[in-house]
């Protein structure tokens, strides 16, 4: 098919008005990128710093403009950079799950209020711009942030990381494939009139994280320190476990409290967030307070011990989560029977004189009968059998360590359900493992820390090493 | 890359950025206008092609290719813009319009009118030939750098674009006389 003659022209024609409507005044007084320049590089000092190195070097100096342009700073590869924010958003849309940030920006007393405009992408992952009229001069302030996602931008609360008495707006990322949830801050000082994002000295101290260890990765788990960040009176901290813990099968085996290195954060003349040492904290569910002195790890909780157990011809009722009775018969081989409290029975036939169950349901699996099953005439036996369908089954052990109780390595039940085994080690230590459900047929240990007995016969003996 | 500074040995950028911002952004805040419609949208591109470039200014090894570098940049962004602005439309509410701004209030004459609502019916790449062609004027050669094509793929998909323009605007002329 021919096209008319005189198209091209009429197209011609057209893309040229069309453009020719466009005139300088049309633009938005944008800044073009440039790297922020450090409030330390000031034309004077460039100036001085500058003579200097050319009194040194001997070179031709061809002058140096008053203005920051990005190839006009000497590269320093090794200083965290500022970038200014691109101008760009101003016809991006504020989400309805958004809520403004309220903080005085400029320290004049009064509140700005910052709104967030998401730009519109496919995944809805794009670019947010932050805007505001500031209350000192009335001029616009933006910044730009990527928080990973422009759904329901909420600020954390606002800092003085730099003490100059106006606030800076802290916002968060949030990395979605973090177990339990995981990401860092980001935070924008009013600087030069734009918001621009601090950059933090050691980003990989600024995080809410579990951060592997480097080579620590078996089949099963891994061994992460647990970081963390928060605000406390306008100021910014954050800490890293001293200890690594196991982590696997969406769990993270550590006790209630741990030990953490932390440090305040403080925004420096240059933009740069630098980590300041506070020392060592003990940090609880609730709180977080100063190392005692000589201050050590929680042992694991591998006490107290559960002890009662019913043997042949006895029976004990289990009450939490699944309901149901279970008995040992005498038959030509004792026979474990478990009622299920909707009449369901199960039947296993053990291999082993003398069995001696636990009153005390295993916490490995919950989701059905389980048992922690020994033998009075054989102390190394150590079974747990737990419910499939309509049958029990011994849990398949898989990973680094045997269900045993002999010798140097030593296995029981606590009163809160945790199934434990030590393994003896160098000089009288006792490596700590938990067994954990990996499939609903199979569980593997996974370490819980070094610990000591004076006598491992009575784990209450536990202490540290 | 950059060019290595002798006196210290440290590279430095190939190019001024802030003198190709002026020198450049209007003319191409004009061609991406001509891809994305809407002026607010078009500096959007081009302030996203000058980050880019800003970002990683070692990336243009020929300062004479840096006109052309922050071309394929607008269209590219210009595209993802498009994209984008098609899957809003596709799930988002309808929304208040901004204000027109004095540009767009600005009149284009009725037969320039039809010409590019025409233009905004084609496919992106049909488009972007067509402005690169007839606006930048750029080559076949020029235009195929450009978009990452060859040659051969310009001019048939030239020859295609005017085709579908004319076709858009006989329908148009068609539905306005009935």
């Amino acid at each position: 098919m021919s096209t008319q003659p005189g198209i091209e022209e009429r197209l011609r024609a057209a893309l040229s008005a069309r453009a020719d409507l466009v005139q300088p005044e049309d633009l938005s007084h944008h800044a073009v990128v440039v790297e922020l320049r450090p409030r330390w590089q000031s034309p004077w000092v460039l100036l001085a710093t500058a003579a200097a190195v050319l009194l040194i070097l001997g070179v031709v100096f061809r002058g140096l403009d008053s203005s920051p342009r990005s190839d006009d700073l000497a590269p320093k590869p090794d200083a965290p950079q500022l970038e200014l924010p691109a101008d760009v958003g101003r016809a991006w849309k504020a989400d309805d799950l958004s809520t403004p940030a309220r903080l005085d920006l400029d320290g004049d007393g009064v509140r700005e209020e910052v709104v967030f405009l998401g730009e519109p992408t496919e995944d809805l992952d794009g670019r947010i711009r932050l805007q505001t009229t500031l209350s000192s001069t009335g001029a616009e302030a933006y910044g730009i942030a990527e928080l990973g996602s422009t759904i329901g931008t909420n600020a954390l609360d606002p800092i003085d990381a730099d003490g100059d008495g106006d606030q800076e707006l802290v916002l968060y990322y949030e990395d979605p494939d973090a177990v339990g949830g995981g990401g860092y801050p980001l935070v924008f000082d009013l600087r030069e009139g734009l918001l621009v994002q601090a950059v933090a000295e050691q980003p990989e101290l600024l995080v809410r994280a579990q951060v592997p260890v480097p080579g620590s990765r078996t089949e099963f788990y891994e061994l992460v320190r647990v970081h963390d960040y928060w605000f406390e009176d306008g100021r910014l901290f954050s800490s890293r476990s001293r200890s690594s813990f196991a982590s696997g099968n969406m769990s993270l085996v550590r006790t209630e409290t741990i030990l953490v290195d932390a440090w305040e954060w403080r925004l420096d003349d240059d933009g740069v967030l630098r980590a300041a040492s506070i020392g060592c904290l003990r940090a609880g569910p609730e709180a977080l307070t100063p190392c005692e002195e000589g201050a050590e790890e929680e042992l694991p909780y591998v006490t107290p011990v559960s002890t009662e157990t019913f043997g042949i011809g006895e029976g004990a009722d289990f009450r939490e989560g699944y309901r149901y009775s279970a008995r040992l018969e005498a038959f030509a081989d004792p026979s474990l029977v478990v009622v299920g409290d909707e009449g369901r029975t199960l039947n296993y036939g053990l291999e082993v004189a003398a069995p001696r169950v636990n009153v005390q349901q295993p916490s490995v699996f919950l989701d059905g009968a389980s048992l922690f099953v020994t033998s009075a005439s054989d102390p190394s036996y150590v079974e747990i059998l737990a419910q499939v369908g309509d049958q029990l089954r011994p849990l398949k052990t898989v990973g680094e360590v045997e269900l045993l109780n002999e010798g140097g390595v030593r296995t029981w039940l606590t009163e809160n359900g945790g199934v434990f085994t030590v393994v003896e080690g160098e000089d009288d230590t006792w490596q700590a493992w938990v067994w954990m459900l990996v499939s609903r047929t199979q569980m593997t240990a996974m370490p819980t820390g070094t610990v000591c007995f004076d006598d491992v016969d009575d784990p209450s003996s536990v202490r540290s090493c | 890359m950059g060019t290595r500074d002798g006196a210290t040995g440290m590279l430095e950028p190939a190019v001024d950025i802030t003198e190709l911002y002026a020198a450049h952004r209007l003319s191409l805040v004009r061609l991406a206008i001509l891809l994305v419609d809407d002026l607010a949208s078009a500096e959007d591109v081009v302030q996203d092609a000058f980050a880019s470039l800003s970002r990683r200014p070692d990336a243009v090894k020929d300062p004479s290719k840096t006109l052309a570098y922050l071309r394929v940049s607008v269209v590219n962004i210009a595209r993802s813009a498009l994209r984008r602005r098609r899957t809003a439309r596709a799930y988002a509410p309808p929304h208040t319009l901004s204000p027109p701004t004095p540009e767009e209030s600005a009149i284009l004459a009725e037969e320039h009118r039809e010409v590019i609502d025409a233009l905004r019916t084609l496919a992106p790449r049909q488009r972007e030939v067509l402005v690169l062609r007839y606006w930048s004027n750029l080559s076949e050669a020029e235009i195929a750098v450009t978009l990452g094509i060859s040659p051969g793929t310009v001019k048939s998909t030239a020859s295609r674009a005017l085709v579908a323009l004319e076709r858009s605007m006989q329908k148009s002329l068609g539905e306005e006389a009935r």
